[in-house]
């Protein structure tokens, strides 16, 4: 069975804690996402499933068995790393051919492997090229070749899209999805990107200094934020978090102090908060809509800048000498200096309490 | 490939940069045409710059005339030549091995306090040899190795060693360890992963260890004057003996003997200088 299962995994480097009491599964056919900063400690992690690197503590199963004490090369995984490693003498078709070498394999089947494999990542052309003779993305399928040519286990990805320019990136992060959804493996990717992440993966685990953040769905980690670095990591523009203090509670209803502005917010269902008590709250620039008269439930405020995004633009808006940001359409004729209502959309506004920890609905 | 001009230097950097080669090269120059001359022509005041080429120097390297004869017998010069090939020959192999093996070690599973330890081997190399020979002729002489090829090679193996493991630490920090990572993932073994990814790596790493290590053993006289004897010798101090005697220095065999001594150094450093040229190069035109 291919699943990969870390058990309070941690990693010391001297004083340095890379990676604390890590705990997390991925099922069969799940592709998990490992996201986070760089320094979080999501490379080691990968590297210690790999056995490239060993752990402090914690238990690593590959497939429901204790891997803890197997080298490298008895874990039956492949890997792809960041600067893609292939070997820089070989030509493509041997640097595909070499994971083949363990497993005796006749020549006749080595060879109809590199084809089967040059042709789902359209490497046909260039199976005779040398490494400095390829473009960069040619370079990156090719390392991504050389791990889905075995039958191994698990697969694991370190940073794969991110030598990419951003075109090249967008093609490439289309044709691994559709690669692994094929291979229907236990798969790890490590990012620092978050499209990547939100694209690719069926879970994401967002990662900072060495513990886990959160492990959710690519939908409830943008939806469902569990603190205020999930919500301010996920999602560009990042989220507005604003201090506030609650001043009535009205079912879902809550009537907030923020930027000296007292306003009704809509959280479509109640929140077990207490009045009088100081919280963050987080609206993503894009939850917000533009509204023409000044009531109680918007905010009201004076552009400062705009910033323009293509087919929307970023507003900030000023209140009270500070500032938020919200993404509107560009066919809202606005510009600096005017004032702008704008209502935060129902059930699309988090609250915080000061440790950063999410408020859910009860 | 079609080789790429880096620029035009015109003929006046053209033309000074062949009269500071030829300052470079005059000694030379001057010791090969010496050892040409007759034994007359040498001492001639000014110097000839023409006359007539002689191999006479060159036949008494080997051959001596014995004194109120005109038997010639044989120097044992021969004897020092294969001592000089065999005995920095052995030592700069033993030297890159161990150091190679080493410089890995240190490169990519550090010690606590791997840099101190890096550190500490280098302080050998701090000080003048003369301050140690006292201890180390007491031990050879003690151990028994004085005299004898091992006694020697050990020598310059230990004196090899600082250089060869820092220089070839340096090689191997150089490299992209995600191939060694790569090669692990594909099933390779830690002997394969040093045999068959690190050192096709670091070959010209080890072409310039090897011919920097060959100078310095080559040409090292204090050692082998004290700690070889008549069978054992090596060129320098052979060198060295001819100096004096009833005909004081004889400038035309010495020359001699330095055209021969300078021949395999030559030979060598012809032979690797690409992969020197790239090894002392490589930090810089990596990538």
């Amino acid at each position: 069975m291919s699943t990969i299962e870390l058990q309070k995994l941690t990693k010391e480097f001297g004083e340095l804690t890379a990676v604390n009491n890590v705990s997390l599964k991925v099922e069969e056919n799940e592709v998990l996402c490992l996201l986070g900063p760089s320094g979080c400690g999501k490379t080691t992690t990968l590297r210690m499933v790999a056995g490239l690197e060993v752990a402090t503590s914690g238990d690593i199963l590959i497939g429901n068995n204790n891997v803890n004490n197997l080298d490298t090369r008895d874990r039956n995984l492949a890997m792809a790393f960041q600067f893609y490693a292939l070997y820089p003498s070989l030509t493509v078709a041997e640097n595909l051919a070499n994971p083949l070498h363990a497993e005796n394999l006749s020549d006749d089947e080595i060879k109809k492997k590199i084809f089967e494999v040059a042709d789902i990542l359209q490497l046909k052309d260039i199976v005779n090229r040398k490494p400095h003779q390829l473009a960069e993305g040619e370079k990156q399928r090719v390392a991504v070749g050389r791990a889905i040519i075995r039958d191994p286990q698990c697969f694991l990805f370190d940073e794969p899209l991110s030598r990419l320019d951003v075109q090249l990136r967008e093609q490439m992060r289309g044709q691994i999805k559709e690669v692994l959804s094929d291979l229907k493996k236990a798969t790890v990717i490590v990012t620092h990107d978050q499209l990547e992440a939100l694209t690719m993966a069926t879970k994401i685990a967002v990662m900072r200094d060495g513990f886990i953040e959160q492990i959710s769905t690519p939908h409830d980690i943008f939806a469902k934020p569990n603190n205020t670095f999930v919500a301010g990591f996920i999602g560009t523009p990042q989220m507005n978090i604003l201090d506030c203090n609650i001043i009535e509670i009205n079912s879902s209803i809550i009537k907030i102090n923020t930027l000296g502005q007292e306003v009704n917010v809509d959280f479509k269902n109640p929140l077990n908060v207490n009045t009088n008590e100081s919280y963050f709250l987080g609206i993503r620039p894009r939850s917000f809509e533009i509204v023409d008269n000044n009531d109680s439930d918007n905010f009201s405020g004076t552009i400062d800048l705009i910033e323009n995004m293509g087919s929307e633009i970023l507003v900030h808006v000023k209140i009270n000498e500070s500032t938020f940001r919200s993404v509107l359409s560009r066919s809202h004729k606005l510009k600096i200096g005017d004032s702008i209502n704008l209502k935060p959309k129902i059930g699309q506004v988090h609250l915080f309490n000061k440790d950063g920890k999410v408020i859910r609905d009860e | 490939m079609k080789k790429k001009a880096i620029g035009h230097a015109g003929w006046l950097w053209t033309g000074l940069a062949s009269v500071v080669a030829f300052i470079y090269f005059f000694p030379v120059l001057f010791i090969i045409l010496t050892a040409f001359r007759s034994r007359s022509d040498t001492l001639a005041t000014p110097p000839k710059w023409f006359f007539t080429p002689t191999f006479e120097n060159f036949y008494h390297i080997f051959f001596r005339a014995m004194a109120n004869s005109t038997e010639y017998v044989s120097t044992g010069f021969h004897v020092y030549f294969f001592n000089s090939i065999y005995i920095s020959g052995m030592s700069v192999l033993l030297a890159l091995l161990i150091g190679t093996l080493a410089a890995y070690g240190f490169s990519r599973h550090p010690l606590r306090g791997n840099d101190t330890y890096l550190f500490i081997i280098l302080t050998t190399r701090m000080l003048p040899p003369i301050i140690v020979i006292v201890p180390i002729f007491l031990i050879f002489r003690i151990t028994g190795l004085a005299g004898t090829y091992t006694g020697i090679i050990l020598m310059y193996t230990a004196f090899n060693l600082p250089f060869s493991i820092w220089m070839m630490k340096s090689f191997f920090d150089e490299l992209n360890t995600e191939i060694e990572d790569a090669s692990r993932m594909d099933g390779a073994s830690e002997r394969s992963v040093f045999f068959g990814v690190c050192i096709p790596q670091v070959k010209a790493g080890l072409a310039a260890t090897s011919v920097f290590a060959l100078i310095l053993t080559w040409n090292e006289f204090l050692f082998s004057l004290l700690l070889t004897n008549k069978l054992t010798r090596t060129m320098p101090p052979a060198m060295a003996r001819t100096i004096g005697g009833e005909i004081n220095v004889d400038y035309g065999l010495l020359a001699a003997m330095i055209c021969l001594f300078i021949i395999p150094i030559f030979l060598i450093t012809y032979l690797l200088q690409n992969q020197l040229l790239r090894g002392v190069t490589f930090g810089t035109i990596k990538k």
